[in-house]
């Protein structure tokens, strides 16, 4: 009697299993146009930086606009905000002395946010920083913005306690990397950080020890955010921050659910990129991408204003891309986050080694590996085609399959025997045992080392890692050569742990072109990035390029206006809204 | 977050089956009561149904290089030509084709047949040796403190108590990674027998309580019992009391909770792998198949099928087995 | 019955106390440094030393555990990174969340328990209700489909049928809206709609040995002699069935229901992460992945206390209905 039941019951879960059509898969029409060029410049006229933002096309007011994420946002407290999510969520309800002004193809404006320029430089070398607060900018409760609430702000991003945010103009104000123990913030409550002033209500003053040129973009992340000293309530500021913006917290069920209402007195006049069409913003934390994607794809009930904030992931990809009806509920733009094979230069010290990993690499594999174009796009350079003056060239051109032939030349008959550190997370394995079989084609041995995906960070940001090869990335804080190539190549800054410079390149005339690049004028600087970029390439290799991210998100059919940000490659909420 | 619901169940109906009744008690005919529970088995179409199933799955397990060889195609050879630009397979139903029987696994396309086989070996391997492993725990601590009672026996209680109140499932997840990251080469490849080791011991720490409690139960019942009085009186040493006397009355439930125990590992097996926790992707497992295949229940069906068809059919299986071994060893309950 | 009560209390006690040491002992060897999770990028190894001395992490295991276990019976000051002043019972600070733990456990303590405890009744009552209509009516077909129907779901994985149901039920027929928990303070219709397709795939997987196990106990019971007496008495069907029969037979269910449900409640990690909705098991999960020390130890003890209160529980429930348990 038994086995009857069975066929029975598999039968039933064969049909259930087999739900989807059995159509045949020829492989049309899977061409994704990612293309647009990115320009970037600091504005000029103080024009650019008054507001109102120009009204979006199609745009109106009311509504509640949803935003679905796994995981909930890290920091809300501007002082503390450096996530993806931290940096897309709070221009809401958080202003900065700069801003970008962001027409969602690529295309830059530096603009002065609660400053009236985007920072003058007094003198003409960097060092002295003067900003013009803006009249009619005030705070949640009514009160007026003014020098010193921002002050107040910059200042307690010295606190230990109020870890989790960038340190750039800490470390420059204190011209050091314990800028915390150089100024105690909790002994010296009612001062400022050393160089930092507000001669008046409407003026704000950085002076600097050594040039810093990158300034005006530095302060356009959320460290500038003001408060007044009032309203500090220590780490609990985190999850209900005081308003500048547009929307102000209403209510936060810590991980679960942040909504946020409009802000009245917030003035549009005075805001150069932000808007205040919707109601409500609701962010809601807790589904997977999966099924954030596929309850925005039913598009039903509020989840039709809408959208997931993770991108669509490869395995639902081919029902989105292949669904016409779809296809203007999405956005596809490629991201500023870069990815690299990264060479440990300390343990792979023969550059024949590290071209013929060049010439190796077969990126049109990988990516299919990670579910195609939507996913990622190749990469031959050190940074990304969205950095300021970048220029596209492939120092090793091998076709998107990779030269095999070329890279056993450059090998000469020996078989270099590699390890690979890739996390025991899902996408780090399959990028590895892609990268595996990919890079043996072509004569190396290449061994998997799993690092716990938890610590895998960490472990590689050790100097003395024992590892020849792992996976890196990097999303710059700003479109400019100078957040990246610095940063990830200045041989000067390896330290024993936490290092950006994962590939532990070195070179003395490296270096010493970085030094002067960065002392030129953040105008000059673009090209001159571009230049070494190549340069760097051709005569060292210090890494492998291998991508950039693409960020391919969905949205109900009732939301509009979000665009994918040009600095950071999420999406931008300013201009959302919900249609009526 | 029990282990699985399933164990305590298996062993209240088990405890219920049996009872403290002997299958010797019965035994008028002068057959063995294992020879009389095998000839129920072999009446049983259903138990011989699932039986040749299981051995069809122990077989393709077993022979699974030959099969390799036959097939022609290793578990890590990958067939990225076969895929579209977004890595999904072409052709029909995700890639089946003579060549590739049940189709490609999208992005690395690597063979899913022949990485079912391995799978099977590797999910077959695990099960049985955590199974092996808890049920040897189980029954020694089990004897140990029903037979000798006292302190001992309440030390023993109380540590079963203890494994149960410790979350399986938060310890797994914080173990496993830290083992491999403390106590392998650096620069070696954690090789999958590591990593297939630290799973079964993983299995082992918590999968005893339900058989120590079961033999416990069985034991108690037994201790009091003429026969085991008789031998304690003619002087029987410890050793002889519980490997002559009281083991082989307490064979039968013990068997039957092995077998149910099996399939409970290979479920968790995959339950670890969906919250991340397990093998790495090198081996080929059923409970990372198919918590990677979940994903493409849309846009590849048929790579959710057959993975999922495979672990349900093995499980089912060995649940039918085991369910018909009970009856067969315990002819109270049988229909 | 006292005597024996204080015995179990003193031994769960013990079991807490030993849950506890040992779970701080694992955090410490889990791979993630909490503290460098705080810095993602720049990080400057000495100011992250800093932030370990304000945190306690540097102290050694055994001050840092007496000071967790003196938080929870009269509270503790725990400095301004982590919110100050502490009242008891004080779980601590999670510096992942940023919130002390007890406002997290009070937020997803209820979750987990308006998953577990329908779903829970559901299989039961599903459970049983199989079981004895399988046992009555033994050898025909409504008995074939109970056993097929339970040995399929003991066969099933709860994420493949929940994966399904969710494709079918929301994503395709949209006959449901997306799993989430609303209080049932709130809308009681809303909370019942959000968590039915939670309730139902746990319902379908543990009903179905529910059915195996009280089919067999009522087989068993229904052959004993006190059944027969009591039908040859002239007692009616319903009621030995009923009365008798179903109350002798339920003893082996009570104690697995307890010890299940005693399990369930201190966490459901993987319904509730097939369902994406944030109760105690997933927050535990998040907790080990973030080592979040102070969320991981409240969550593990709260799951450890269910269960041992559980199978104190059961010893008594065990007593009460079957009056030859006797409790010493």
């Amino acid at each position: 009697m038994r086995p009857r039941v069975a066929a029975a019951a598999g039968g039933a879960i064969a049909l259930v299993v087999a739900l989807g059509a059995c159509s045949k898969n020829t492989g049309e029409g899977t061409t994704v146009d990612t293309n647009r060029t990115q320009t970037g410049v600091i504005a000029t006229d103080p024009k650019d930086s008054q507001g109102p933002a120009a009204e979006v096309a199609g745009a109106s007011k009311g509504g509640t606009f949803t935003i679905i994420r796994e995981t909930p946002i890290s920091h809300l407290d501007p002082q503390r905000t450096y996530s993806f999510a931290g940096l897309m969520a709070s221009p809401l309800f958080a202003r900065y002395l700069t801003t970008w002004k962001d027409d969602g193809k690529g295309g830059l404006v530096l603009v002065g946010d609660l400053a009236e320029t985007p920072g003058n430089d007094v003198n003409k070398d960097c060092k002295v920083w003067e900003f013009k607060i803006k009249d009619g900018v005030k705070f949640e409760d009514g009160s007026p913005i003014t020098s010193k609430e921002i002050a107040y702000g910059i200042a307690r991003s010295f606190d230990p306690d109020l870890t989790g945010g960038p340190t750039y103009i800490q470390e420059w104000l204190a011209d050091t990397p314990q800028f915390d123990t150089k100024w105690d913030f909790k002994k010296n409550k009612g001062s400022l950080p050393p160089g930092l002033t507000t001669p008046d209500d409407k003026t704000l003053r950085f002076e600097f020890a050594k040039p810093r040129c990158d300034l005006p973009f530095a302060v356009s992340l959320p460290t500038t955010a003001p408060l007044p000293p009032a309203k500090d309530t220590g780490v609990n500021l985190d999850n209900k921050p005081f308003s500048s913006g547009p929307y102000k917290i209403a209510d936060n069920q810590v991980g679960v659910k942040l909504t946020l209402d409009r802000n009245p007195n917030w003035d549009a006049k005075t805001d150069p990129v932000r808007h205040q069409y919707p109601d409500q913003f609701v962010w809601s934390f807790g589904p997977t991408p999966d099924a954030a994607s596929n309850r925005v794809i039913a598009d039903n009930g509020a989840d039709q204003s809408a959208l997931a904030f993770n991108t669509v992931p490869a395995s639902l990809v081919a029902k989105v891309a292949g669904d016409a009806a779809l296809k203007s509920r999405t956005i596809l733009s490629p991201t500023p986050s870069a990815n690299q094979l990264v060479i440990n230069n300390q343990r792979v010290k023969d550059l024949k080694i590290r071209q013929a990993l060049n010439y190796a690499i077969d990126r049109e594999g990988l990516i299919k590996a990670m579910g195609g174009p939507t996913v990622a796009a190749p990469l031959t350079t050190l940074m990304p085609p969205s950095t300021i003056g970048f220029k596209a060239y492939d120092a090793y051109p091998a076709g998107a399959n990779g030269n095999v032939d070329k890279a056993k030349e450059l090998l000469a008959g020996q078989t270099p025997e590699l390890v690979l550190g890739v996390s025991d997370g899902a996408t780090e394995q399959l990028q590895g045992t892609q990268l595996k079989a990919n890079l043996e084609r072509a004569g190396f041995k290449i061994t998997l080392r799993n690092i716990p995906d938890d610590a895998k960070l960490d472990e590689i940001k050790k100097k003395d890692n024992p590892w020849d090869l792992y996976i890196g990335n990097w999303a710059a804080d700003w479109p400019s050569g100078a957040s990246i190539l610095p940063v990830l190549y200045d041989g000067r800054t390896i330290k024993p742990e936490g290092n950006s410079n994962q590939s532990y390149f070195n070179d003395p005339a490296v270096n010493t072109e970085m030094d002067r690049i960065l002392a030129l004028s953040p105008a000059e600087q673009g090209p001159e990035w571009a230049k070494l970029d190549e340069r760097m390439m051709k005569e060292y290799a210090p890494v492998v390029p291998l991508f950039v991210d693409v960020a391919y998100n969905v949205h109900g059919s009732k939301a509009g206006g979000v665009f994918i940000s040009s600095v950071f490659g999420y999406p931008a909420f300013v201009n959302a809204y919900v249609k009526q | 977050m029990s282990l699985s619901p399933v164990e305590g169940v298996a062993l209240a109906e088990i405890e219920s089956g049996g009872g403290a009744e002997t299958p010797e008690s019965r035994d008028v005919v002068g057959r063995s009561p294992g020879r009389l529970a095998w000839i129920r088995l072999r009446r049983d179409r259903t138990a011989m149904v699932s039986g040749a199933m299981l051995l069809l799955f122990l077989l393709l397990a077993l022979a699974a290089p030959l099969v390799e060889l036959l097939y022609g195609i290793g578990p890590k050879e990958q067939f990225q030509s076969l895929l579209d630009g977004f890595g999904m397979p072409l052709g029909y139903a995700g890639g089946v084709s003579g060549e590739h029987w049940f189709g490609l696994e999208p992005g690395l396309g690597r063979d899913i047949f022949i990485r079912l086989i391995y799978g099977l070996r590797t999910s077959l391997f695990i099960a049985f040796a955590a199974a092996v492993i808890t049920a040897t725990i189980g029954v020694v601590l089990g004897t140990l403190a029903g037979y000798l009672g006292g302190w001992l026996d309440a030390v023993i209680n109380w540590i079963t108590d203890l494994t149960l109140a410790m979350p399986f499932l938060v310890i797994a997840l914080a173990l496993t990674p830290t083992l491999v990251l403390r106590f392998y080469g650096e620069r070696e490849a954690v090789s999958p027998a590591f990593g297939v080791a630290v799973l079964i011991g993983v299995f082992a720490v918590f999968g005893w309580t339900s058989t120590a409690r079961l033999v416990r139960g069985q034991v108690i019942a037994l201790r009091e019992r003429e026969f085991v009085e008789a031998a304690r009186a003619s002087g029987a040493g410890l050793g002889h009391m519980l490997f002559r006397q009281l083991l082989p009355n307490i064979w039968a439930p013990i068997l039957v909770s092995f077998s149910l125990a099996v399939p409970q590992f290979i479920t968790s097996e995959a339950a670890l792998s969906f919250i991340g926790v397990g093998l790495s992707d090198e081996t080929p497992s059923f409970g990372r198949m198919i918590y990677r295949s979940l994903d493409y229940l849309q846009t590849d069906p048929a790579y959710v099928f057959f993975p999922g068809i495979a672990i349900f059919a093995l499980v089912f299986a060995f649940n039918l087995f085991g369910d018909a071994l009970r009856d067969a060893l315990d002819p109270k309950s049988s229909r | 019955m006292t005597r024996f009560l204080v015995k179990r209390l003193f031994s769960a006690t013990l079991t807490l106390f030993a849950v506890s040491v040992l779970t701080f002992l694992m955090f410490f060897a889990l791979p993630r440094d909490p503290v460098t999770g705080m810095c993602p990028k720049n990080c400057n190894p000495e100011r992250l030393e800093r932030v370990r001395d304000e945190l306690g992490l540097n102290d050694p295991l055994v001050t840092q555990y007496a000071g967790y276990m003196k938080g929870i019976v009269t509270g503790r000051d725990l400095g301004s990174v982590q919110g100050g002043r502490c009242d008891a019972p004080c779980l601590g600070w999670s510096y992942v969340t940023n919130e002390a733990v007890s406002d997290t456990i009070a937020r997803v303590l209820p979750v987990t328990l308006s998953i577990v405890i329908p779903a829970a009744v559901l299989w039961l009552l599903l459970g049983v209700g199989l079981g004895m209509i399988s046992a009555l009516r033994r050898g025909t077909w409504l008995d074939r489909l109970a056993i097929g129907f339970s040995l399929t779901g003991a066969s099933l994985q709860l994420y493949f049928v929940g994966a399904v149901l969710l494709l079918v039920f929301v994503y395709n027929l949209r006959i449901l809206p997306v799993p989430s928990y609303t209080s049932i303070f709130d809308n009681p219709l809303k909370w019942a709609s959000g968590l039915v397709l939670a309730w139902f795939s746990l319902a379908f997987l543990f009903s179905a040995i529910y059915a195996r196990l009280s089919r067999a106990q009522m087989l068993e019971t229904l052959s004993e002699d006190f059944v027969r007496t009591a039908r040859a008495k002239g007692l009616a069907k319903p009621k030995v069935y009923g009365r008798h029969a179903l109350r002798a037979a339920i003893t082996p269910v009570v104690t697995i229901a307890g010890l299940d449900v005693g399990g369930a409640l201190g966490g459901t990690v993987i319904t509730e992460t097939t369902f994406g909705i944030q109760g105690l098991g997933r927050t535990a999960v998040d907790a080990v992945r973030a080592g979040d020390l102070p969320t991981i130890m409240a969550t593990v003890l709260i799951a450890a206390v269910f269960v041992v209160l559980a199978n104190v529980l059961v010893d008594l429930l065990y007593a009460a209905i079957d009056p030859r348990v006797r409790l010493h």
